[in-house]
């Protein structure tokens, strides 16, 4: 709102000059931040106590480990706040027109409805293990995923002849020109596992948040340096007209996830729930897309990567095919903890873990 | 677009009209003849009630035309032209399930064919109403009548009889459609809630008044004052009965004065099985002086046509549990030892058992199930068992006279009669729905619970008090023969994940006849294939299976050389959750394995194992069962392990050596354990606001 305020002051009064401030990326973000922290801040004590009267409370899994039953009782959706944070500050700050600022909170909204759904079903059959079931949700993550794949790719992408260039990390130039129906399929891979690699992250206080604020803060990075032309020249990155806003939507992030670690930390007052995990998971997921750093994120995000994958292993060549636990217990987190480590002490060592992987994803800007 | 829509809706009304006036034109019938189509099949119990129904129908309304469809080749084809009613033949074939694509299609195919075939014969016949008994045989003209009532808005009534207590997949799915569906047993009702008519089931009239006697050999042979049992499993003949008799004559010969047994032996002649040779064969094996008096209590042939005959002078039928089958034993009140054939679907012949057991007029015996001796599997009836069950019910006659009047209170006699006051008078039908609902609410399903819910509840009574624990906690006898009738057929599938839930279930129902068979799976080694074993696989019988059959040998209690052999096994298996389990077994049976060196040392062997899971429970096991310093020293030395785990089970072993009194506490041992590092990586924390919501409520919950 403020940028076409702004815009529209400071081009027909030139006592307004000074809005010209609103067409700097920077200070929208440093404000959308601020902004989205301050609005999770004032939010949540009234919300969570909500959650509490409405009885929307975490229906916790039994993962056979022990500590777990103290958690129940504790409010669940509190991705609504990150979310409600998130678009409240895009309101504000954001620019409503770029194709790039739409197409992820369109990602944002939509998983996070569907894990609202999930989460809703899980409170309404009091289970861990009954909320939609996984055929459901995949087909509701696909109907995006192959839409969003055929936007990207279509003729009308934001981002142009590149959009169907393939990098990777530490090579300068695209590797492969993809054609259209190999890439959409990749995407569509790409954002449901990304997705729901973010959503198996989450189990334990404060883990999954500060992990993907760790990635987010990394794309908000590469978003300036591509929507910039003097640094995506100067770094040889192709420049993307307009993908800096996506900056703006990190911050946003960035602010509101930090508001609500304010109260997921441990001992958590509340959990952000199926909702903020698919939604922080699918926004991650297409912000790559839309700044071509699709493999950035298994080096930035390489423990949701290991989360997903001990997870998925466990379970479907594990537990499903050959009858024996590959790991001591699966995802890795929960393999931690069985091996004696307290929840805290697990969520510092792994937001230790991601925070080196984040510093390792910054050298792919300069080491090309 | 739009004209596409538009054909399709011309060719509809044109249809409309076209079948409307096929089905309603002239010379329909005369006035108050009604045109029936009888359909179901596939074997003869689908078809005989469905007789009994016809009978009565004819019996009221002679002029009445009747048809049949069936399938070519099946027991309809054969039984239905001695009736003299009209057949006509459709196709269709059994669903195979949605997952076998293939043959989905096949099924698609087949049963589409088939139902625009009796889509055909059903305008060509002007049906007033469709009985069906159920079989895939049925779902053509049943789908052909639906259409026709639902898309054609012709007048087709359409009745459903269900023989069983647990209804096929396709009087289920066709059920909700039909006007009525008579059901059999009162447990039924419950699966038709809206439509549902508890009935009985149509015996028809020819058993009662069976014109034909024994025969005139047999009839010299048993004497007056002879208890007579009848044997049989079906026309075809059951494989487990005959052997099982065969196995039972030695035991049975002691009362060969008061007894004689009359044996069905069935007319199976397949490759697999021929029930003549096969029980010859046997026969002639049996002990010499068996042999020599064996025409004196014992008749057998290979069918019987006057069988109605033999239900009247026998004392004890012993046979199987089909819906027909026990209807006929109920309708002549003969007491009955059951023995039900498994796998079908639904378990329908168990449930069939179980209820006429409920009402009292029936034993059942389950089958086993046990490797021969080239590890082949097959199902068994012991010997022993059948004539044990045999000899008690015959030598107790009041039990006799009991189980007789169940047996006649079971049976509803006016099932056919009330079935077709139902298809006459919809009134009368709302009646009988009406007072059936109440009986069904007054009996419980038979229906149990599944067993994973069983299997949960039970493991929680287990882990409160593992000394105490019995399934006859929770679960009453019959449940409890069920449950472990059910954990031994689960125990011998093909696959790993449905024999994992027997090992489990097996155990919690402490059912110790399959100790063996546990014990054959934790020391198989029999490898899996090649790239199952490439993804981490290693045997046929997985580390689950293995793991969960040491725990349910523990459950089961049982300790002799060859669970401890076992365990030597288990102890060095690849799978570190089997290590582990067989620690924790060698804990519970601390007391046998005690001071034993070879498992002394095998335990210190495995404190240097990769996985600490199974060096923590070495080590809390070396408490359990040392005798000396040997175990206290290696506990001690683990005291600087950098897993704070580890340590505390050490500290754990070492407190259980103070007190079994191995070691005497005296501040020298005070001294050797203040070396141990007590930093810890985790921690229990303590919501206090919890705890004190916590006591509150216990103290309320307390009052109450």
């Amino acid at each position: 709102m403020f940028y076409f305020i702004g815009k529209f002051l400071y081009q027909h009064y030139d006592i307004f000059s000074y809005f010209r401030l609103v067409n700097y990326i920077s200070f929208r973000a440093i404000m959308a931040a601020l902004t989205a922290v301050i609005f999770v801040f004032l939010c949540s004590r009234p919300f969570i106590m909500l959650l509490h009267k409405k009885r929307i409370r975490d229906q916790a899994r039994d993962t056979g480990l022990k500590s777990i039953s103290d958690k129940s009782g504790t409010p669940t959706m509190g991705g609504l706040l990150i979310i409600g944070g998130v678009l409240f500050s895009m309101f504000l700050w954001g620019n409503w027109k770029s194709p790039f600022l739409l197409s992820t909170l369109s990602a944002t909204l939509w998983f996070g409805m569907l894990g609202f759904a999930d989460d809703l079903k899980k409170i309404r059959k009091k289970s861990g293990d009954k909320g939609l079931s996984e055929k459901t949700k995949l087909i509701f993550q696909a109907v995006y995923a192959v839409a969003f794949g055929y936007w990207v790719t279509s003729k009308i992408s934001p981002l142009g002849k590149h959009a169907l260039e393939f990098y990777i990390p530490f090579v300068k130039y695209p590797i492969f020109h993809l054609p259209n129906f190999v890439y959409v399929v990749f995407l569509f891979l790409f954002i449901l596992f990304v997705a729901n690699s973010v959503n198996l992250t989450d189990g334990l206080d404060g883990l999954a948040i500060t992990s993907s604020l760790f990635v987010i803060g990394i794309l908000g990075i590469f978003a300036y340096i591509l929507g910039n032309k003097i640094y995506a020249n100067y770094l040889y990155y192709p420049y993307l007209t307009g993908s800096g806003e996506l900056m703006i939507v990190c911050a946003s992030f960035v602010g509101a996830g930090l508001g609500f670690l304010w109260y997921n930390a441990y001992p958590a007052q509340i959990f952000m729930g199926d909702t903020g995990s698919l939604a922080i998971g699918a926004t991650i997921a297409t912000m790559c897309i839309m700044l071509k750093q699709e493999m950035v994120f298994p080096i930035a995000g390489g423990l949701f990567v290991a989360e997903a994958l001990t997870s998925q292993i466990q379970d479907k060549i594990g537990v499903r095919l050959v009858g024996k636990r590959i790991f001591y217990r699966a995802p890795l987190h929960h393999s931690l903890q069985y091996k004696g480590l307290a929840e805290p002490k697990v969520v510092t060592r792994l937001s230790i873990l991601s925070g080196i992987l984040a510093i390792l994803a910054l050298a792919t800007i300069k080491i090309r | 677009m739009k004209i596409l829509l538009l054909t399709f809706a011309g060719l509809y009304v044109l249809l409309l009209f076209v079948v409307h006036i096929s089905f309603y034109s002239a010379g329909r019938k005369k006035k108050g003849v009604k045109s029936i189509i009888l359909t179901g099949g596939g074997t003869g119990g689908h078809v005989y009630p469905l007789l009994a129904i016809y009978e009565e129908i004819r019996s009221r309304y002679p002029e009445y035309n009747f048809s049949y469809i069936g399938i070519k080749g099946k027991a309809e084809a054969k039984i239905i032209p001695r009736e003299n009613i009209d057949l006509y033949f459709t196709v269709s074939t059994g669903y195979p399930g949605f997952r076998n694509f293939p043959a989905f299609l096949r099924f698609f195919i087949i049963v589409t064919i088939g139902s625009l075939k009796c889509f055909y014969l059903l305008i060509k016949l002007k049906p007033n109403c469709l009985i069906s008994t159920g079989g895939y045989v049925s779902a053509p003209a049943l789908i052909a009548a639906i259409v026709l009532r639902t898309f054609f808005r012709i007048k087709i009534k359409i009745f459903i009889h269900e023989q069983n207590t647990i209804p096929g997949q396709l009087n289920r799915i066709f059920g909700g459609w039909a006007d009525c569906v008579f059901v059999s047993f009162k447990e039924t009702i419950s699966f038709f809630p809206k439509n549902g008519i508890f009935t009985g089931y149509p015996v028809r009239p020819k058993i009662f008044t069976s014109e034909l006697d024994l025969d005139q050999e047999l009839k010299n042979k048993i004497s007056k004052d002879k208890k007579v049992v009848f044997i049989f499993g079906g026309s075809q003949g059951a494989r487990t009965i005959n052997r099982a008799l065969v196995d039972a004559l030695p035991y049975l010969f002691p009362y060969r004065k008061k007894l004689f047994i009359i044996h069905g032996m069935g007319l199976a002649k397949s490759r697999i099985y021929n029930a003549y040779a096969d029980t010859m064969d046997r026969l002639s094996r049996l002990d010499k002086e068996v042999r020599k008096e064996l025409s004196s209590f014992y008749y057998a042939r290979d069918y019987f046509h006057n069988i109605g005959a033999i239900y009247k002078r026998s004392h004890l039928i012993v046979c199987r549990s089909g819906a027909g089958t026990i209807n006929e034993i109920a309708a002549l009140g003969k007491p009955s030892v059951l023995i039900p054939k498994g796998g079908l679907p639904g378990d329908h012949q168990v449930m069939n058992a179980r209820a006429m057991k409920k009402a009292g007029a029936a034993h059942i015996i389950y089958e086993d199930i046990k490797r021969d001796k080239k590890g082949e599997i097959i199902e068994f009836i012991d010997g022993q068992v059948l004539a044990r069950t045999i000899i008690s019910i015959l030598q107790d006659s009041s039990m006799l006279s009991t189980m007789s009047l169940a047996a006649r209170s079971f049976f509803k006699g006016d099932a056919a009669k009330k079935i077709v006051d139902c298809i006459e008078s919809s009134q009368k039908a709302q009646e009988l729905q009406q007072s059936s609902l109440k009986v069904a609410d007054s009996h419980a399903s038979l229906v149990l619970p599944p067993r994973g819910a069983v299997i949960n509840k039970l493991k929680q009574i287990y882990e409160e008090n593992p000394s105490t624990y019995n399934p006859a906690q929770i679960l009453s006898d019959d449940e409890i023969d069920y449950y472990r009738y059910k954990a031994t057929r689960l125990l011998y599938n093909p696959e790993w994940p449905i024999r994992n839930v027997g090992v489990k279930l097996c155990g919690y129902m402490v059912h110790r006849d399959k100790l063996s068979e546990l014990i054959r799976m934790i020391t198989d080694r029999t490898p899996v294939s090649l790239w199952l074993r490439l993804l981490g696989g290693d045997f046929v019988e997985v580390g689950f299976i293995r793991r969960n059959a040491i725990h349910s040998i523990v459950i089961m209690d049982v300790f002799d050389k060859d669970v401890e052999h076992a365990l030597e096994k288990a102890i060095d298996d690849p799978y570190y959750e089997v290590r582990s389990e067989a620690c924790r077994a060698l804990r519970h049976f601390s007391s046998h394995v005690a001071g034993k060196d070879k498992w002394l040392n095998k335990l210190l062997e495995k404190l240097e194992d990769p996985s600490f899971e199974v060096v923590y429970e070495a080590a809390i096991t070396l408490g359990h069962i040392g005798i000396d310093r040997r175990a206290f020293e290696p506990l001690l030395q683990l005291g600087t392990h950098h897993s704070w785990q580890i340590r505390h089970a050490a500290l754990l072993g070492i407190l259980k050596l103070l007190e079994r009194h191995v070691l005497f506490p005296s501040p020298s041992v005070a001294e050797q354990i203040s070396g141990f590092v007590l930093t810890s990586t985790d921690f229990q924390p303590v919501f206090h606001i919890k705890e004190t919501y916590r006591k509150i409520l216990e103290l309320c919950t307390a009052e109450t």
